[in-house]
């Protein structure tokens, strides 16, 4: 229950500060720059192989299989890598490349995730968050390695 | 009972009791998560906050991890070996970080100074490398004349730059431009002041 508690009391904090970022336009969150292996997005239900140069949005979900990996660039050049068995979810993505204001929260529901910070974090170091199912990660900047493998 | 009987289960109890005092603890919870703060590229401070049910770590050091296992949150340190070992894999399959260029201009134009087509060939070199290449183009000026005509400029400049970039065969799609007139000078001068090294495209890579 409790880390539901959190992640509902996050999504809030998260929605607060969104009304107070400029309103999102259709630009993409980012781009996939790498894929190895099987890599799968899904958004609003709907299944597609990813791969480099596919457009990544807001409330997309990306799960990758064994061996496999996929290599993200968002517009606030935050990067992140997925590792085999990761299931991210690109949570909320705001950015005004202009002010470089925005938001950012990742969810990482299982696997391994190296992050980059980027702009984002840079400016607003409070509005980027990552998330696992039992921790959760402020980013003050700017490498970092998120493993929610469980005990190997 | 005989003294020798006696002795020896008072013994075994004893042994049962020292064993129970002893017994190691039960197996300690799983870890669950794991955070690991790396090196910044360029060895600038980083830090990473950990937070999980209302325990909070700060990874402020190289190598500092932060390890959930059943309710508790605990620090420890791992080493760039052990990173290697475990992550390779992963930091191997990162995206590439963002390059940077500049391009100078002669004054009131958007004639590209002798030096910027070197400039520009080493960016559609570095380009030619990426997979899904993305560039992004800012315009600015120097600070002579009013806004409204340096944000034109500075416009003009991106898009002199991103023409040389379409010819060289990149998508317009890929590049996007944006035009900071005058509002953020390289070198800081008074207004009015014709500084040439203010008369640039910066181009990002990524």
């Amino acid at each position: 229950m409790k880390p539901i508690v959190t992640m509902l009391s996050l999504c809030m904090a998260f929605a607060a500060a969104q009304a107070q970022t400029p309103p999102a336009t259709d630009a993409p969150a980012g781009l996939v720059k790498r894929v190895l292996g099987s890599v799968t997005l899904e958004r609003a239900g709907a299944l597609q192989p990813a791969q480099p140069g596919l457009a990544v949005r807001n409330g997309d979900q990306l799960r990758t299989g064994a061996q496999s990996a996929a290599a993200i660039t968002l517009a606030d050049d935050t990067l992140l890598t997925a590792g085999a068995g990761s299931h991210l979810v690109i949570n909320a993505f705001a950015y005004d490349a202009t002010t470089q204001d925005g938001n950012l929260l990742l969810q990482l529901w299982r696997g391994t995730l190296a992050v980059v910070s980027g702009l984002i974090a840079k400016k607003t170091p409070e509005n980027m968050k990552v998330q696992t199912r039992t921790v959760v990660l402020g980013v003050r900047g700017t490498e970092f390695i998120i493993d929610a493998r469980g005990d190997q | 009972m005989s003294a020798a009987a006696t002795r020896a289960l008072a013994g075994l109890a004893l042994a049962a009791l020292i064993a129970g005092c002893a017994a190691p603890p039960p197996p300690p919870p799983k870890v669950s998560d794991r955070v690991v703060l790396l090196p910044q590229a360029d060895g600038r401070a980083s830090a990473v906050q950990v937070t999980a049910d209302g325990q909070t770590l700060l990874l402020d050091k190289a190598y500092a991890t932060a390890e959930r296992a059943g309710p508790a949150l605990r620090a420890s340190q791992t080493t760039a070996e052990a990173v290697s070992k475990d992550y390779g894999t992963l930091l191997a399959q990162q995206p590439a970080r963002p390059q940077r260029f500049t391009v100078q201009f002669e004054a009131n134009g958007a004639k590209l100074n002798p030096e910027a087509p070197a400039v520009l060939e080493r960016v559609r070199q570095a380009l030619a490398a990426l997979p899904a290449p993305e560039v992004i183009v800012t315009g600015h000026t120097d600070r002579v004349g009013s806004d409204e005509v340096n944000d034109k400029l500075s416009l003009q400049r991106d898009t002199a730059v991103r023409e040389i970039l379409v010819a060289a065969g990149f998508s317009r799609d890929t590049i996007s431009v944006l035009g900071r007139g005058k509002r953020e000078p390289l070198v800081p001068t008074d207004d009015g002041v014709a500084e040439p090294r203010n008369r640039r495209v910066e181009i990002k890579i990524r």
